[in-house]
């Protein structure tokens, strides 16, 4: 069984009257990509925060590697690497300067900090920006530098707050694509974001929160197999019937059938070949149809089924 | 660590143009436009200091040693310019007649040959120095009563230190041509060194979790928060101290203006002052948690500060001690520029080390209750 990397219990952040964080536990185990999954104001910042011991709390108790963190925990945070929302580095260092001065806060041995450093560099493609002041860098490339301050001491644990917020996509996949190669070396990561799809790809495991509550968790596949709608067919049927409707809905898994326009929407708690069974029918029939699409279930769906709301909310 | 840390924090600062710019380059352009606004009045002004009338009223009957002490003092040397004009009254009555301040005598001492009486009815730096020079005088007689005393060996030794360095004017750097238009120029190097408050407040902005993220690396980060401010301060403090040396050099050397006090004296003062901008932007930045107010109050209490030191007006710093003294003894740039002002036209004296140790006390005051403002903790908000 893997080791228990994070334990938060029952942790309660309040702002004056307003619960930012309300009794939300989270275990996080080695080797994991956790992903704290949720809307904009949701608690996520906050639980890191208070995660990180930079934010007092009412309630609750945070325990990194098995002890508990607290602000002078300096053995705890030596294993720690943060790579935060917005961009943290110091505009008048070049590139090499930003990543060796954040790492020597960590590294003081000079020969492995160099080591360290320009792997770094390496592993987020900076290196021939090296000399570069961060002024200089596009959008995506100063993310990277983020990113590269955050783990060049190679941390046993990383901590990503929405690190893709405003990449673009071509940034955005080589980030991800180096959070999987980071664990795949043996780090722990805690993830969060607002993008559903970015979590489903990268994490192992998903914690949805809202209104500083842990809503759900579990992978991607367990979340979504919760959800009673399991897969929804949008098929466009010019000349729809009542009898076309009740004969829809004696299909087996199908268990809502409803108009949306020109379209008909069916919607099925399970079964794998539902769309092949609804185009026979039709076709048996010979029922004139257009365009056919079929939507298995997303976290959005998960979030609206547990909130009443969508994630972008 | 802190020496790695300094090193970053220096190269941080050094490449800073908005610093270099207002820290360094701003003082020089203006002591360049003080320069051609008055820099001739400084070298004729006929307010520099002239040597003090004074009466003399001898009722030992005989030569003292008092006598040829005020006797030096009022003969221009290569050491120092007349400081005394010496009238001699054959009494009292006779010299209270003169005691009338601009036109007459500023001051008259009654010599019995044991004991100075000095009465000096007027305020200002003619009177502390006419004081100052009985003091000092009495001073050296006690120490030489004492040698006398334990050492009678030594006493001809002591005897000839009387009169031969009894030059109170070798300590006391009097008529060195002080005008009181160098009250603009210490106030600029005031000025400059209040500035100093910029680089602080950027950098606990830099260090603290509850400003910036790059605050929030640092506090993630498993370094002491003092020490990463330690080396801050200092580096802070060192590049304030060299951009204020070179203003200094460039006054004195480029502009030619005299400052009346030695070179390495003058750096000094200002390197202390350079400490004490930085500290006080330490204590604002530990204080101020509005982010909008942390980059304007450092700009308002250097200028402020500034002008109520004659940055502006020379008057003011004068009319402020007239009428609330406290107040230059709590502005930092008042006191800096009453100490290097103090130092040009008195020489050390009590004033000069008290002024000195006023900053130092604030200085490390204000580091002190922004340690304990600062030090690492949890925030309630970020």
């Amino acid at each position: 069984m893997s080791t228990s990397v994070v334990a938060i219990d029952n942790l309660v952040k309040r702002y004056g009257d307003k619960v930012a964080v309300d009794h939300f536990s989270l275990d996080v185990k080695e080797g994991e990509i956790l992903g704290l999954l949720g809307p904009n104001g949701s608690g996520k910042t906050t639980t890191i925060n208070c995660l990180l011991a930079l934010l007092k709390y009412d309630k609750g108790s945070v325990t990194i590697f098995g002890k508990e963190m607290k602000p002078e925990s300096y053995d705890i945070k030596s294993e720690i690497g943060v790579v935060m929302q917005n961009v943290a580095v110091v505009e008048t260092l070049n590139v090499y300067e930003n990543v060796d001065f954040f790492c020597g806060l960590y590294i003081k041995d000079k020969a492995l900090r160099k080591k360290y450093v320009e792997e770094a560099l390496e592993f987020t493609g900076l290196t021939e920006y090296k000399k570069y002041k961060p002024m200089k860098l596009s959008g995506g490339l100063l993310r990277r530098l983020n990113i590269a301050c955050g783990i060049a001491h190679k941390p046993k644990l990383i901590i990503f707050d929405e690190p893709t917020v405003a990449v673009d996509p071509q940034s955005r996949n080589a980030i991800l694509e180096g959070i999987r190669k980071i664990n795949k070396d043996g780090a722990t990561i805690i993830y969060t974001s607002h993008y559903m799809e970015e979590v489903e790809e990268l994490c192992t495991r998903i914690v949805i929160m809202d209104h500083g509550r842990n809503v759900a968790s579990g992978t991607a596949k367990e979340l979504k197999s919760s959800l009673v709608n399991r897969e929804t067919i949008r098929i466009g049927i010019p000349n729809r019937t009542d009898k076309i409707f009740a004969d829809i809905k004696e299909i087996n898994h199908v268990y809502k059938v409803k108009e949306d326009g020109e379209d008909l929407v069916i919607k099925c708690d399970g079964g794998e070949h539902n769309l092949v069974h609804v185009l026979s029918y039709l076709t048996d029939n010979n029922i004139p149809f257009g365009h056919v699409s079929t939507q298995l279930p997303t976290l959005n769906d998960v979030f609206l089924e547990i909130t009443g709301k969508e994630l972008r909310d | 660590m802190f020496g790695r840390m300094f090193i970053y924090k220096l190269k941080e600062l050094v490449r800073n143009r908005f610093l270099i710019g207002w820290n360094f380059l701003f003082p020089l352009v203006l002591a360049t436009a003080f320069y051609l606004g008055f820099g001739n009045m400084i070298k004729d002004d006929p307010d520099s200091f002239k040597a003090i009338d004074v009466g003399y009223v001898n009722t030992a009957g005989e030569d003292t040693n008092f006598h040829k002490v005020i006797g030096e003092l009022s003969e221009e040397t290569s050491d120092h310019a007349d400081i005394l004009n010496v009238s001699e009254y054959t009494s009292e009555e006779e010299a209270m007649k003169d005691l009338k301040g601009e036109g007459g005598i500023y001051g008259i001492y009654v010599d019995d040959g044991n004991e100075i009486k000095t009465i000096v009815p007027f305020n200002g730096y003619r009177a502390t120095a006419l004081n100052q020079i009985v003091r000092e005088y009495e001073n050296k007689i006690t120490l030489i009563g004492n040698i006398a005393k334990d050492h009678p060996e030594n006493l001809d030794t002591a005897l000839e230190l009387v009169t031969k360095d009894m030059n109170i004017a070798k300590e006391y750097d009097f008529g060195s041509g002080i005008s009181l238009y160098l009250q603009y120029f210490f106030a600029l190097i005031a000025m400059a060194s209040l500035f100093g408050s910029w680089i602080s407040t950027e950098m606990i902005e830099g260090m603290c979790a509850n400003h910036t993220e790059k605050g929030k690396r640092f506090e993630c980060a498993p370094v002491s928060k003092l020490m990463s401010i330690a080396s801050g301060v200092l580096a802070g403090a060192s590049m304030q101290a060299v951009s204020n040396a070179i203003v200094v050099i460039y006054i004195e050397y480029v502009l030619k203006i005299k400052f009346g006090i030695p070179l390495w004296n003058v750096i000094l003062i200002t390197t202390l002052g350079s400490g004490l901008g930085i500290s006080m932007g330490v204590l604002i930045g530990a204080l101020v948690k509005n982010k909008r107010l942390f980059d304007i109050i450092p700009i308002v209490f250097s200028m402020t500060c500034s002008f109520c030191s004659g940055l502006m007006w020379d008057q003011i710093r004068q009319m402020i001690q007239a009428n609330a003294p406290i107040l230059n003894k709590i502005n930092p740039a008042a006191l800096l520029v009453d100490c290097l002002y103090t130092r040009a036209t008195y020489g050390t004296i009590d004033v000069y080390y008290q002024d000195i140790g006023i900053m130092s006390i604030m200085i490390i005051g204000a580091l002190t209750i922004s340690a304990v403002l600062l030090r690492r903790r949890r925030y309630v908000s970020l």
